[in-house]
């Protein structure tokens, strides 16, 4: 066996793994705090990485136009849970999961006929000098001798992006005053309200802090796929992740990520052939997720309910 | 008073069960029926080929994820999928088989038992795994199948190009054009086996809602385990809801591919399709059977109607991009507006249309 | 009389935290036998070991004859278990008929193809089962709302179509847990009344859990009282009212 090579699959899927968890995550803190299964994640991705290009497309400088992105979808998620969840309070989970593929759909044609349905590309190293959105890829053999592998910096970039968005997530959660009532929502919805939090203002919150996230996943996968409405095939494969992460968990989106990240890349490798095609890594995630789950059904880090009767 | 109740009394439980309790109802029923045979088949080619025989076909899919999703509550996004295995399954039968024992409505009829049990395989997992977790499952099979399809050739008879149009021959059956001197290939003729079949699984649905199975079916959905103190058995249960569900599936494949489009082709049944029927059943209401065909006209006509609004109103202003966006744009609204306003989709708004009917011209 | 229940050392726990603590009792065959207790003594945790939906670390609960540590909860029903629950378990999406039906399933033998295709048995039974849920709603006099989806029924009614749900089925042995809960004055003595006729005329056993102390005294045959999970008392309910635990754990202890 090729260690060098294996090394460099198990880079590679750890990074395309950290994509996976980006958008994972905005999916986790809906969930968390609303129980809402927010399908329209991939979708805000699309509307708010294409609101960005367009804008920088039409002249508009860098930081403005992510100052004016952040605002857009700012007030989206605020007009989202005003006219969306908030009528729907007291339906099932299911009756607002199907909101949220109504509010997918309805973003995934908004977003294209208010600018446009074509491929888009994005490169931040035009608008950033950081040394890190170059990009030549860093020969590590320049560093470790024995170890010949390329690693694009852009993924390093990116890793570091979403290093820095758990702890800052982290703090949020842990430190500040709205991030307490945040957890204090997340654990009893009933309870929360009752010690006076305003259930509203903080889903309100929630959907506003989603939307920059997807904003910022968003503009990470422009750079390295392109925007177009295949963003939201692509961003599909966050599912698996947030189920095997078990949907409530922060830290199992990360792992989750990383775990199909890398999965998918080694079944592409040494499967492929056993199945007698190529392109398996089209299924092989779901398969992952789905014989993980078979034997742990509430996921690595989610809460195994007992149902009580 | 157009439609009434009043002076219409059951005298026993077996009255009580009919589908069509009403006089009125009944004769709506027969001159419906009447209407779809005998006028429709005359109307023009394009009317059957654009309008009819397509919704036929996406509404009997919406019909089987109904029974799935909207009578059983095990939420599937696999519904491409399973109608991909009922359309490349009609074809390889009708390919392989010797002509004289293989006839397209038995080729459908075997295609669609072969999705059931796909749908039972990947069904499996719903035995252990709840909720929005089985997602994973039902997206495992949409991907998984179109993947194999596209994968080994031999089930497209080694077509480089992905589609494979269907040979004329493989729409006669039973000899019926000769006997009748009809043009089997032709639309009128497609149109009725297809109507034919949609009308028959569509009074098996209605039967089995409102029978023993249909009640174990909302009964998993509504509390799981209230049922199996009941003694209804879950797990066999849901594995009857994926085989019934996916059988629908499998057969609207088949029709889509071959009383539709007349080729077999990958694209049609990309995961896009499974979110259009899902569209179809929230739009049409869960867990009604009239209503996934609401549904299904709904947003098969949605886009055309648009496109001829612009064509007609605005010269041509409209590309298809515009219209598959602003089409997009009006699920989404609808979808949300509906669920706010009235859950039961067009099949509840239907249901107080006819209430409002019963009372008129008096509003209370 | 016989013992048609007997329930043998069971102990249950959740991680760390035992919810019933090596508890014995028996239930004679015909008999109305209340369990009660504070809140969190276990009282439901015990009837969902009873028909299986919790499964016991250790003991056994022979029913009918046979003894076993789990039973699933079909095959409880199939062996003739019926329940309700304490926070109602009805279909919600489903009407009253369309309830209490779902009790007569198990007499259903027809299979889901001549169900769809409504022919032959599939017709027959359908009708036959109807004239038994039809005998069952007149008894406790819901005929009025039969075709009423339950959730929009108010509070007391979906208890005793809850009732009437697991009667249909024609147990040997019927569950009840908290039938009188949240309810005034007027209902209670309806339900009562309903569970005094199910158990006379028709001769059902029933093991019933229940807060209104009156309502316990007046019905039920034999008492069962639990506290923190342990079984505190025993017998008539004459002989559970004079004992000094049961006062202790109903009244508090000066310590």
């Amino acid at each position: 066996m090729d260690w060098v090579y294996l090394i460099e699959v198990l880079v590679g899927g750890l990074m395309s793994g950290v994509m996976y968890s980006l958008v994972a995550i905005g999916f986790v803190l809906i969930y968390k705090s609303s129980g809402i299964f927010n399908f329209a994640q991939g979708t805000m991705l699309l509307f708010a990485s294409l609101t960005f290009v367009k804008m920088t497309e039409n002249g508009i400088d860098f930081w403005t136009a992510l100052f004016i992105a952040a605002g857009i979808m700012v007030i989206f998620g605020i007009a989202t849970e005003r006219y969306v969840i908030r009528p729907l309070a007291n339906q099932d989970l299911l009756a607002l999961f199907m909101a949220t593929v109504g509010l997918a759909t309805f973003q995934e044609g908004f977003s294209q006929f208010i600018w446009d349905s074509d491929v888009h590309g994005l490169q931040m190293s035009k608008f950033l000098d950081i040394g890190l959105l170059d990009p030549a890829p860093i020969f590590v053999s320049d560093h470790i001798p024995w170890l010949d592998i390329l690693i694009p910096k852009f993924d390093i970039f990116a890793s570091l992006v979403a290093g820095s968005l758990i702890v800052i997530l982290a703090f949020f959660f842990q430190k500040t005053r709205t991030g307490l009532s945040l957890r204090a929502v997340s654990d009893d919805h009933m309870a929360a309200m009752a010690v006076g939090i305003p259930l509203q203002t903080v889903w309100a919150i929630v959907w506003a802090v989603t939307g920059i996230i997807a904003l910022i996943a968003g503009l990470l996968w422009a750079e390295r796929v392109s925007v177009s409405f295949t963003l939201i095939e692509a961003v599909m494969k966050a599912l698996p992740v947030i189920l095997i992460g078990g949907l409530t968990s922060i830290p199992g989106a990360i792992v989750g990520g990383l775990v199909i990240g890398v999965g998918e890349k080694l079944g592409e490798i040494y499967l492929a052939d056993v199945f007698g095609g190529q392109g398996i890594e089209l299924w092989f995630a779901y398969f992952m997720a789905l014989i993980f789950l078979v034997f742990r059904p509430q996921g690595m880090f989610g809460e195994k309910l007992i149902e009580r009767v | 008073m157009i439609y009434r109740e009043t002076g219409h009394f059951v005298t026993n439980y077996l009255k009580d069960r009919e589908i069509f309790p009403l006089k009125f109802d009944k004769i709506i029923v027969i001159l419906g029926l009447l209407f779809l045979y005998l006028y429709m088949p005359t109307t023009s080619e394009y009317m059957l080929s654009a309008h009819v025989i397509p919704i036929l076909a996406v509404g009997l899919a919406t019909v089987g994820l109904n029974i799935l999703t909207g009578l059983t509550g095990q939420l599937s996004l696999g519904t491409a999928g399973f109608m991909c295995v009922g359309a490349f399954g009609t074809y390889n039968l009708m390919l392989r088989m010797p002509e004289n024992l293989m006839s397209l409505p038995v080729a459908l009829l075997l295609s669609g038992i072969f999705a059931g049990l796909v749908g039972v395989i990947f069904g499996l997992p719903a035995i252990r795994i709840k909720g929005f977790y089985l997602l994973v499952s039902t997206l495992a099979a949409q991907y998984f199948v179109w993947w194999f399809f596209n994968s080994y050739a031999w089930f497209l008879n080694y077509e480089s190009s992905g589609v494979v149009a269907i040979a004329p021959h493989m729409y006669d059956y039973w000899g019926l054009g000769n006997l009748l001197g009809v043009d089997m290939q032709g639309y009128p003729a497609r149109y009725l086996l297809a109507l034919t079949i949609c009308i028959g699984l569509t009074y098996f649905a209605k039967n089995l809602l409102r029978s023993n199975t249909g009640r174990n079916f909302m009964s998993v959905r509504d509390r799981d385990i209230a049922a199996s103190v009941m003694g209804i058995s879950v797990p066999r249960t849901k594995l009857l809801a994926f085989f019934v569900s996916c059988f629908y599936c499998g057969i609207a494949g088949g029709i889509y591919s071959f009383l539709y489009i007349g080729n077999v082709d990958l694209m049609i049944y990309e995961i896009d399709r499974s979110f259009t029927i899902l569209f179809m059943l929230i739009i049409g209401g869960l867990g009604s059977i009239s209503g996934s065909w609401l549904g299904a006209i709904f947003v098969y006509e949605f886009p055309i109607l648009f496109t001829w609004v612009g064509d007609t109103i605005f010269q041509g202003a409209f590309n298809t991009a515009v219209v598959e966006n602003v089409s997009n744009m009006v699920y989404g609204v609808f979808i949300i507006a509906l669920l706010i306003r009235e859950p039961g989709g067009f099949a509840a708004l239907w249901a107080t249309t006819k209430q409002k009917l019963r009372m008129w011209p008096y509003p209370h | 009389m016989t013992d048609i229940l007997k329930v043998e050392n069971v102990t249950l726990q959740f991680g760390g935290v035992k919810a019933i603590t090596d508890i014995s009792f028996n239930v004679k065959e015909g008999e109305i036998c209340a369990v009660i207790g504070p809140n969190g003594a276990g009282k439901s945790s015990m009837l969902n070991v009873i028909n299986g939906v919790y499964l016991p670390q250790i003991g056994t609960v022979t029913y009918n004859g046979v003894e076993r540590r789990s039973i699933n909860p079909r095959d409880a029903a199939i062996a003739g278990m019926a329940r309700t629950f304490q926070n109602i378990a009805l279909f919600q999406g489903m009407t009253v008929l369309e309830n209490i039906m779902t009790g007569r399933n198990l007499f259903m033998k027809s299979t889901w193809l001549e169900q769809g295709l409504n022919i032959g048995r599939a017709r027959k039974e359908e009708q036959q089962n109807r004239l038994a849920v039809e005998k069952v709603i007149k008894f406790l006099q819901i005929e009025s709302i039969r075709k009423t989806p339950v959730s929009k029924l108010p509070y007391g009614l979906q208890k005793r179509v809850e009732l009437g749900r697991a009667l249909v089925a024609e147990p040997k042995i019927l569950l009840l847990d908290e039938p009188m809960a949240g309810m005034n004055l007027e209902e209670k003595a309806d339900m009562s009344c309903f569970i005094l006729e199910i158990n006379k005329e028709q001769g059902i056993t029933t093991v019933m859990i229940e807060h209104d102390m009156g309502v316990v005294m007046d019905i039920s045959d034999h008492v069962v009282v639990l506290d923190y999970g342990k079984k505190i008392g025993d017998g008539s309910p004459k002989e559970v009212m004079a004992n000094q635990d049961v006062i202790d754990a109903y009244l508090g202890v000066s310590h």
